[in-house]
């Protein structure tokens, strides 16, 4: 892929909820394959949904995505098509960390490699083990996730999504549930995946991780991109009255 | 009138095979019922129209008839409407069997349901595909949330099974009939039958009340 193509082109992206709920509203978003991409915006603006989009987990109204100059999700005639081997390179994490709980750590770990690779449960569980053990969760491994806090059940959904060697990975809200003291120890992770150049989309409140971890940041509102830019500049000294308003709001009374 | 319990051992053998019959018969409906519960659960809350109405129709007409006018159907109807002659065995399996079905059913249901939107989530992002999630995420899930009243169905179906003894199954209740009838002494046989009854049945309900906090705690995320 030449360094100019972008890593995920979104085109005049349309999603409602059964029609009525017009949620994105033609969204043109380009990202390129170094860019870790902050999106914030109002509550009910659209941000979840552009990443469940975005992981293929909803129908879209128009508009299309690619991914690495491939085609990856079209509408037409009311239909919604997804690629899904490109959707196995894209890799998600939700606000509710969404374990298995029938399965231990390591069990939520090789479940996709197994199933959707074939991969062996021997080498499977040897990668899960080097994963966990950078994480600092290798004494975790046989435990269930109802035995886990907050931050360690994160850090192990986290670690799923990362044994399918993703080429972009979605954070929505992923510290949000946390007690506050558990927050860091997420973000670490993300920063060190951030290092690491993985490309991400991040979804987030926290003001101090925003600002750390982004390459760029995205205000959407309305279900529009209202301002795009590095941090330094939408957070900094927003151009939009709206942007403006609601950093004040929302950032700077929280921090 | 005096009692006399030691009749009740004379017979010790025939209740034990009687006994036997019984747990067989519903060890094997709740297996075959158990499936059909599932798939029925499955054909319930599929997206299909058709699967839909069959599985909710089917559920709600075996729930909202007594189990005994059930198996007389299958007992007397059933041979009439195929053309084949059925076994008593064979009669019970089928009732018996549809029967633990149709209230699995309504148990899967309920399991299913709560294994929830955010589950399914997860393994779309993980790129399980349907069979996996069915197989590796809803069905280990659904058997455990539902394992509880799964047990207390068992019960049910255990305790119902005396039922197959009016078509002249060879059952526990059937033979506690019949040595009550030539031994002319129902309180001691029957007690003792009653008995069995609830020595099998009590420490399975016992089970399902401490089975259930086992599995809230492990599933509570
Ligand atoms: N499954 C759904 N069905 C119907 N409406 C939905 C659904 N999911 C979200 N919505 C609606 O779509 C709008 C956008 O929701 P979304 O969750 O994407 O917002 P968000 O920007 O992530 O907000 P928040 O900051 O509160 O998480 C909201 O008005 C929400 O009520
Ligand atoms: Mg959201």
């Amino acid at each position: 892929m030449p360094d100019s193509a972008p890593l995920v082109r979104i085109e005049g992206l349309h999603k409602s909820y059964g029609g009525v709920v017009k949620v994105l509203q033609g969204l043109d978003i380009e990202m390129k394959a170094g860019d870790r991409v902050v999106v914030i915006g109002p509550s009910g603006g659209g941000k979840s949904t552009l990443l469940r989009v975005l992981m293929g987990l909803e129908k879209i109204d128009s508009g299309s995505v690619s991914f690495a100059g491939k085609s990856y999700i079209s509408a037409d005639g009311g239909r919604t098509a997804i690629d899904a081997k490109v959707r196995r390179s894209i890799g998600m994490v939700f606000q509710h960390y969404t374990l298995f709980p029938h399965l231990s750590v390591l069990g939520n770990l090789v479940l996709a490699p197994m199933k959707v690779r074939g991969e062996k449960r021997a080498a499977a569980e040897e990668r899960a083990m080097a994963l966990l053990t950078r994480f600092g969760l290798a004494q975790k491994a046989r435990s269930y996730p109802a035995q886990l806090s907050g931050g360690q059940k994160q850090r192990v959904a986290i670690a799923r999504a990362l044994m399918l060697d993703p080429k972009l990975m979605l954070f929505d809200e992923v510290t949000s549930a946390l007690d506050p003291e558990l927050v860091a120890e997420v973000e670490q992770v993300i920063l060190q995946l951030a290092q690491q150049q993985m490309p991400m989309v991040i979804v987030t409140h926290d003001m101090w991780f925003a600002r750390n971890i982004a390459s760029r940041v995205i205000f959407c509102a309305g279900g529009v991109v209202v301002e795009d830019g590095p941090p330094e500049q939408v957070l900094g000294s927003p151009k939009g009255e709206r942007t403006r308003e609601f950093i004040e709001r929302v950032f700077h009374i929280r921090h | 009138m005096t009692l006399d319990f030691a009749i009740v051992v004379k017979y010790q053998d025939a209740l034990l095979l009687g006994l036997w019959m019984t747990l067989k018969l519903t060890l094997i409906c709740i297996l075959f019922g158990c499936v059909l519960g599932f798939l029925l659960a499955l054909a319930r809350t599929s997206s299909n129209v058709v699967l839909r109405g069959v599985s909710s129709v089917y559920v709600e007409f075996f729930r909202g008839t007594p189990v005994l006018v059930q198996l007389f159907w299958i007992f007397f109807c059933l041979p009439l409407v195929l053309g084949i002659e059925l076994s008593n065995l064979a009669s019970g399996v089928i009732a018996l069997t549809l029967y633990m079905g149709a209230i699995s059913s309504e148990t899967f249901r309920a399991a299913l349901k709560a294994v929830g939107r955010e589950q399914m989530d997860a393994c779309v992002a993980l790129g399980l595909s349907p069979f996996a999630r069915t197989t590796s995420v809803v069905l280990p899930q659904a058997v455990l949330r539902a394992a509880p009243t799964l047990l207390s169905n068992c019960v049910s179906l255990f305790k119902e099974s005396a039922l197959v003894s009016a078509v002249g199954m060879a059952d526990l209740m059937f033979v506690g009939q019949n040595i009550s009838n030539n031994t002319a002494r129902p309180i001691e046989v029957l007690t003792v039958v009653a008995l069995i009854y609830f020595a099998i049945a009590f420490p399975l309900t016992r089970a399902v009340t401490v089975m259930e906090g086992c599995i809230l705690k492990k599933l509570a995320i």
